[in-house]
């Protein structure tokens, strides 16, 4: 009987390691389910709709999820002040924000990404931002929709679902005006 | 007069104690080695990126406003989650980087002590003929190694 507990303790001991190892290079690499499931013709909900984010304000001192938009176009944009290449996409996003408030069709909504918040505030001010923006203090927010460089956006219906996903720079206005229209649809 | 005296030393005697109280400034030097650059998931004091230089700006901002170094970590764990901090916070998940070494320590010595009972009780040269003590010699064959002993003589 005790000859086989040593084998056995073994056994455990590296099955045990090599889950972990296999848990921890799973949660290195950022998840593409999201796109998987796009590029598919499919519209997967977007997820952590229910976390509740500090919105990005002087006061700081409210806390809102994204279904708080529920029942519109969402563009969920992620960025950053020290992201060099999202600079270029700030005057489409808020011309976008302009559109869908005009067409009362939804929001632009921003979330800024490991970044210091009076970073991000100085940045709103300098584009001259309209839409509302929150901070994702931890990165998990951003990590549940696979996002690991920036900029990200993820065109959402008004079911929360995902219809378009663009991983880096908005490829064109026109990219978005279609994204915006068949989550309309 | 005299409890002014009284007074001023008790001043005196506790002077040390308030200098010692007041916030000691950190420094660069001290808080790099701290920190992790969040995006490039490396040291920030190797780190060269946009965010990484961010990072350091708020972190000089910090030193000069007169933060001590645990003031300073807790404000980057405020803006950037607790990934900011080289060393990982001992809850959640996280906990299993200070288990782990534990574990596989504890497994092995646990099983190196289990190979040395065994080992130790093992005799040493194991008898040929399983029944233990030396063996013992047939007749004939007695005869013959007499018989080879004696043709040297």
């Amino acid at each position: 009987m005790n000859r086989r507990i040593g084998p056995i303790v073994t056994a455990l001991v590296a099955a045990a390691l090599l889950a972990l190892l296999g848990y921890g290079l799973a949660k290195q690499g950022p998840s593409r389910a999201l796109d998987a499931a796009v590029e598919a013709g499919r519209q997967p909900a977007a997820p952590q709709v229910s976390q509740a984010l500090p919105v990005l304000d002087r006061l700081r001192a409210q806390r809102a999820s994204i279904s708080h938009w529920r029942g519109g176009v969402i563009v969920v944009n992620f960025w950053a002040s020290w992201c060099t290449t999202c600079d270029a996409e700030e005057p489409l996003l808020e011309r976008t924000q302009r559109a869908l408030l005009a067409g009362h069709e939804g929001t632009v909504l921003g979330i800024t990404y490991k970044d210091v918040s009076s970073y991000s505030l100085s940045a709103i001010k300098r584009y001259g931002l309209s839409f509302p923006n929150l901070r994702d203090a931890d990165g998990s927010f951003a990590a549940a929709y696979g996002t690991a460089q920036l900029p990200e956006t993820f065109v959402l219906n008004s079911r929360l679902h995902v219809v378009a996903i663009s991983r880096g720079p908005i490829p064109q206005a026109a990219w978005l005006a279609r994204a915006i229209s068949a989550a309309e649809a | 007069m005299r409890r002014a005296g009284a007074l001023g030393l008790l001043a005196l005697l506790l002077l040390p104690a308030g200098a010692a109280a007041v916030k000691q400034r950190t420094s660069m030097s001290l808080v790099l080695p701290q920190v992790m650059c969040v995006t490039c998931q490396i040291p920030l004091s190797q780190a060269q990126s946009p965010q990484a230089d961010d990072e350091r700006r708020y972190i000089r901002q910090l030193i000069d406003r007169g933060d001590t170094l645990a003031q300073v970590k807790s404000a980057l764990v405020v803006q950037y989650g607790s990934a900011v901090l080289a060393l990982p916070p001992d809850r959640g998940f996280d906990v299993t980087v200070y288990l782990v070494p534990v574990v596989v320590v504890a497994a092995l010595v646990a099983l190196l002590a289990l190979l040395l009972t065994r080992w130790r009780r093992t005799p040493r040269s194991a008898p040929a003929d399983g029944a233990g003590g030396s063996r013992q010699l047939s007749s004939a064959d007695t005869a013959r190694l007499e018989e080879d002993l004696r043709r040297y003589d």
